[in-house]
């Protein structure tokens, strides 16, 4: 391999690792603007949604198969479920939390965080499950840099689905709504806007885009586990931050910013696969230190 | 309210005094230390239910000298604090001996605590060559040392006629050791290790790590680590298009592997401590696991049963269960018949031969390479 | 629930049972090794180890109102510079301890000093990326042991009486844990404590007083540090091996756990947290993998219905 090929070749993992990134990292850039809160458990999120989606794919592929028809199905469902699993952890453990101190908020979330993932560890055993399809490895071979039609379908749908929520946000009412909430909640209210409802709708979408990322990954990488959402929640986080946290564009940007640094990190001498994390995690300090509006995020007088 | 609260906090502190105080003293006690809770609690449960086995069968022969076995199990769960922990506690119980020891990072600050005690300690699955420095000499592994998977790795790799080898690892104690181990042993013989990468446990998208072992052009790529992660890797090199030969290590000697890595893991090598379908000794072995416990053993129950076993036998040729005295019989071991095939030790109290045999996949499962 | 704990408050206001109530648990703790096995012994030392790590970081969370992730970066320090200095350089124990702290408070001060203007939540995200990278910088340098860690540490000597049993390390940590709550009294009772409490509740009002809310963040970031750093020294000599793998952040997460379930910010409170984290696994064994899902319930609820943890609240 050309060294032309080999950089050709990670920009193509760095786009498909970083459009997984840019897929969890919106739901915490939407829960982030409008409550201003980290949701710690979404990580977790994408890893129930791969678990659901496995659940949903292994009854429906009695009836249509494990190829594509099934795998959109489950997703739908996984959407659906954890959507509504996400409407419920509002619900209960963050709506009660609101007038509480930060800290304190924090730490709920990581105690949901905590129960989702030490629960899935308990009813899994800890094992990874196989998560068989009937996928294969055809492909293109576009000059020296090869790519399987899965990825291609891959990148295409999360696109599809960032698009989709770009012009949600930006052309309806209920979009509308929720950037207004995000500027000032009272206000809001005093306009006769239902914010409980408008919160509770963008923990839905947030949640069910978390869990479209894992049950694509699941099907992509084919076996999935209890700790898959701790890493990636971080690493979509920092591409969040890169963005410019509390702006949608912001974080599909960040997400493959990141994607592509991390791709073609490996490649720099004495960085390679023992220091990529390093690399990732000293960027995300750096980051916050010096520029903690990240790319397209709007600077905040507010001050915690 | 005063007293009550008083009275409770004397009971709780009670009952922690007596815990770990069971048995009577007419029994031989035997300590097992394998990971029962965590990530590894399956392996564990299996050594566990394989020893309990082989102290059922003793027991029903007549026992040793004449007295019964008696089992307790502390929980190692592959984590060192909480295996210092279980340590202590078989050590409180006066056991007259221990089989056990799954994860060698959770293994390593226990060989202390044994040594101190002076407990005779049968390691049947952990085999870290880090193990070897640090024994006060009270301690056994049954299971062949990385030294000799490395030598069986490497004359597979030299049959093959590999030049240019690529070793990655998980970054943890075991994979690393042998990681480096390899790495070490294949320049000194004037080869060239091309790429020696890590792996995130958990991490799901290898792309970046597959093109850049790629772009070194391996004849062989060697993972040393466990199945889980190796299926994730093995996946993603054949899908970017690699051809050539890979190899794994005893960690990742897994049906799952095969399952979760498809159709790419076919021509896969593995190098493993001999599992029981590979054992023609251990027919009835298998039988009585699978009548007992419903299911099939795993990977080192073969092993947990021989180190019983070859405990039992030491005890009876000792004639006593004076620790010393089971220590100094366990060391003149000659050639004691396991199911797993013979063991003897050498002076480091490591087992004499290499047990490591090549598996290769076909078709979904393991098969004996021939 | 609400009359017993009214009741238990009532009864350990005054200060003259409180102060008998501290000399027969003191009692009865240096009387434990007498009755019980190595055993318990290896399980209360572990107690008084996590109640100096727990009081280390309710320093940064319950008096200073700092979230911080990465707590077990700052006990790595600790206990890898005595490891390296006693095992590559043959270091005398006790002469690395000062060495640890410096090292320590120097990781405070490189993590906290530029990031403790940061909003709360984004300060969390820094510390446990924080944590991360010291645990992978360890696993990758030769210096450190690479992945399997360092092995065969020395034990301590003093005054030519070598500390090897478990019984003189169950001392040892005793003393360190009643150092520590000591020190944590101290601390909250001073100027420094009020500061903190200030920053706390209101930080703009704080500054308004005068108060120069980074000084006082970082003075807590540093003197948690040192705490985790010096309980590191003694568990790398008493374990004698240390490997990355102690300091993931899932012992990070332990210890926080330890200071939001007995109240954050209150000593007895942490110390009741510290006693629950190691006595639960040891006691409840047969729940195997439900353990930890158990604890995160426990803490949702608690961080729901009672914040101030499960030690009664003061009246005011």
């Amino acid at each position: 391999m050309s060294i032309q090929d080999i950089l050709l070749q990670q920009l193509a993992n760095g786009l498909i690792l970083g459009s997984f990134y840019a897929l969890v990292a919106l739901g915490y850039t939407m829960v982030y603007g409008i409550i201003k809160l980290l949701n710690f458990a979404h990580g977790d999120l994408y890893m129930l949604g791969a678990f659901v989606g496995f659940i949903a794919l292994s009854f429906l592929s009695d009836y249509i198969g494990d190829g594509w028809a099934g795998i959109v199905c489950s997703m739908v469902l996984s959407m659906i479920a954890v959507g509504l699993l996400g409407v419920l952890i509002q619900r209960i453990a963050y709506v009660p939390m609101l007038s509480a101190p930060r800290l304190s908020i924090l730490i709920t979330a990581l105690a949901v965080s905590m129960v989702l993932y030490n629960g899935v560890m308990a009813f899994t055993d800890g094992q990874y499950l196989a998560f068989t399809t009937d996928l294969n490895y055809e492909g293109v071979q576009l000059g020296n840099v090869f790519v399987t039609n899965t990825q291609m379908v891959l990148v295409g749908s999360s696109l599809l689905l960032m698009i989709v929520l770009y012009l949600f946000v930006h052309k309806t009412l209920y979009g509308k709504a929720m950037r207004a909430i995000a500027i000032d909640q009272d206000a809001c209210r005093l306009m006769g806007i239902n914010v409980n409802k408008i919160i509770a709708l963008t923990f839905f979408i947030g949640s069910s885009l978390a869990a479209a990322a894992g049950v694509m990954a699941g099907t992509y990488y084919g076996s999935i586990h209890f700790f898959m959402g701790f890493i990636i929640g971080l690493k979509a986080f920092t591409a969040a931050v890169i963005g410019g946290i509390g702006s949608i564009p912001g974080a599909m940007l960040g997400g493959l910013l990141l994607g592509l640094l991390e791709a073609f990190g490996t490649q720099i001498p004495f960085i390679g696969t023992e220091w990529k994390d390093v690399f990732s995690f000293g960027i995300l300090i750096l980051l916050l230190v010096f520029k903690p509006t990240g790319i397209l995020g709007k600077t905040e007088i507010e001050r915690m | 309210m005063k007293k009550t609260l008083i009275l409770s906090s004397l009971g709780a502190l009670a009952g922690l005094l007596m815990l770990g105080n069971v048995a009577s003293s007419a029994d031989l006690k035997i300590g097992i230390m394998v990971p029962t809770t965590g990530s590894e609690a399956t392996y564990g449960k299996d050594m566990e239910n394989a020893i309990n086995l082989a102290a059922g069968e003793i027991n029903k022969a007549g026992g040793v000298l004449g007295m019964k076995i008696v089992t307790m199990t502390g929980d190692a769960a592959c984590d060192p604090q909480q295996a210092t922990a279980a340590a202590s506690k078989l050590v409180s119980a006066n056991v007259n001996g221990v089989v056990g020891g799954y994860c060698s990072g959770a293994t390593l600050p226990t060989m202390k605590i044994y040594g101190d005690a002076n407990i005779p300690l049968v390691i049947p699955a952990a085999n870290s060559t880090k193990l070897i420095g640090i024994n006060p000499g009270n301690a056994f592994q049954i299971n062949s040392t990385g030294f000799d998977q490395v030598k069986t790795a490497v004359s597979l790799f030299k049959a093959k006629g590999i030049n240019k080898l690529a070793i990655v690892h998980q970054g943890d104690g075991y994979s690393e050791d042998l990681a480096k181990l390899t790495r070490e042993k294949w320049t000194a013989m004037g080869k060239e290790v091309v790429a020696y990468e890590v792996v995130n446990k958990g991490e799901q998208d290898q792309s970046a790590l597959v093109t850049r072992i790629k772009s070194k052009a391996p004849d062989a790529v060697f993972w040393t680590a466990y199945y889980a992660d190796g299926a994730m890797v093995i996946k993603q090199l054949r899908q970017a298009g690699y051809r050539n030969l890979i190899a794994v290590g005893d960690g990742s000697n897994s049906p799952k592997l095969l399952k979760i890595a498809g159709k790419a893991a076919e021509g896969v090598y593995c190098f493993s401590n001999p599992t029981v379908e590979y054992l023609p000794a251990a027919k009835a072995f298998h039988a009585n696991y699978k009548a007992a416990y419903k299911q099939d053993p795993d990977a080192y129950a073969a092993l947990s049963y021989d180190g019983m076993k070859l405990l039992a036998d030491a005890i009876t040729r000792a004639g006593s269960t004076d620790k010393a005295a089971i220590i100094k019989a366990l060391a003149a071991t000659k050639d004691f018949t396991g199911i797993a095939g013979p063991i003897s030790f050498t002076d480091k109290n490591t087992l004499a031969r290499s047990n490591f045999v090549i598996l290769v996949a076909k078709d979904g499962k393991w098969i004996l390479n021939k | 629930m609400a009359n017993f704990s009214d009741t238990l408050g009532e009864w350990l206001r005054p200060q003259k049972n409180r102060m008998f109530i501290l000399l027969v648990l003191a009692a009865i703790a240096m009387l434990i090794p007498l009755a019980s096995s190595n055993y318990v012994l290896e399980v209360m030392t572990n107690v008084w180890f996590y109640v100096m790590l727990c009081l280390g970081l309710n320093i940064v969370v319950g008096y200073a109102g700092l979230l911080d992730l990465g707590y077990a970066a700052f006990f790595a320090v600790g206990a890898y510079t005595t490891g390296i200095l006693t095992s590559h350089f043959g270091v005398n124990f006790w002469l690395t301890i000062p060495v640890a702290v410096c090292c320590s408070a120097c990781a405070g001060l490189l993590i906290g000093g530029p990031t403790l203007r940061l909003r709360s939540d984004y300060l969390a995200i820094v510390t446990l990326g924080f944590g991360e990278i010291v645990r992978i910088v360890a696993r990758n340098l030769e210096i450190t042991g690479g992945a399997s860690g360092l092995i065969g540490i020395e034990r301590p000597s003093i005054f030519g009486f070598q500390l090897n049993q478990i019984v003189h390390f169950y001392y040892v940590f005793l003393l360190l844990a009643i150092l520590a709550c000591f020190v944590s009294y101290r601390l909250q009772h001073s100027r420094m404590g009020r500061a903190w409490q200030y920053v706390r509740e209101d930080e703009d009002a704080a500054e308004a007083m005068g108060i120069n809310r980074v000084a006082v963040k970082l003075y807590a970031y540093v003197i948690g540090a040192i705490f985790g750093g010096v309980a590191g020294c003694f568990f790398a000599v008493k374990m004698t091996a240390i490997s990355p793998e102690t300091f993931m952040f899932q012992q990070s997460v332990l210890i926080l756990l330890g200071v939001v379930l007995g109240g954050m910010g209150k000593i007895p409170g942490v110390i009741i947290g510290a006693f629950a984290l190691v006595l639960f696994p040891e006691v409840f064994r047969g729940l195997g993998s439900m353990r930890m899902l158990v604890f995160a319930i426990v803490m949702l609820i608690i961080m729901l219905y009672r914040p101030e943890g499960i030690w009664p609240a003061k009246k005011s």
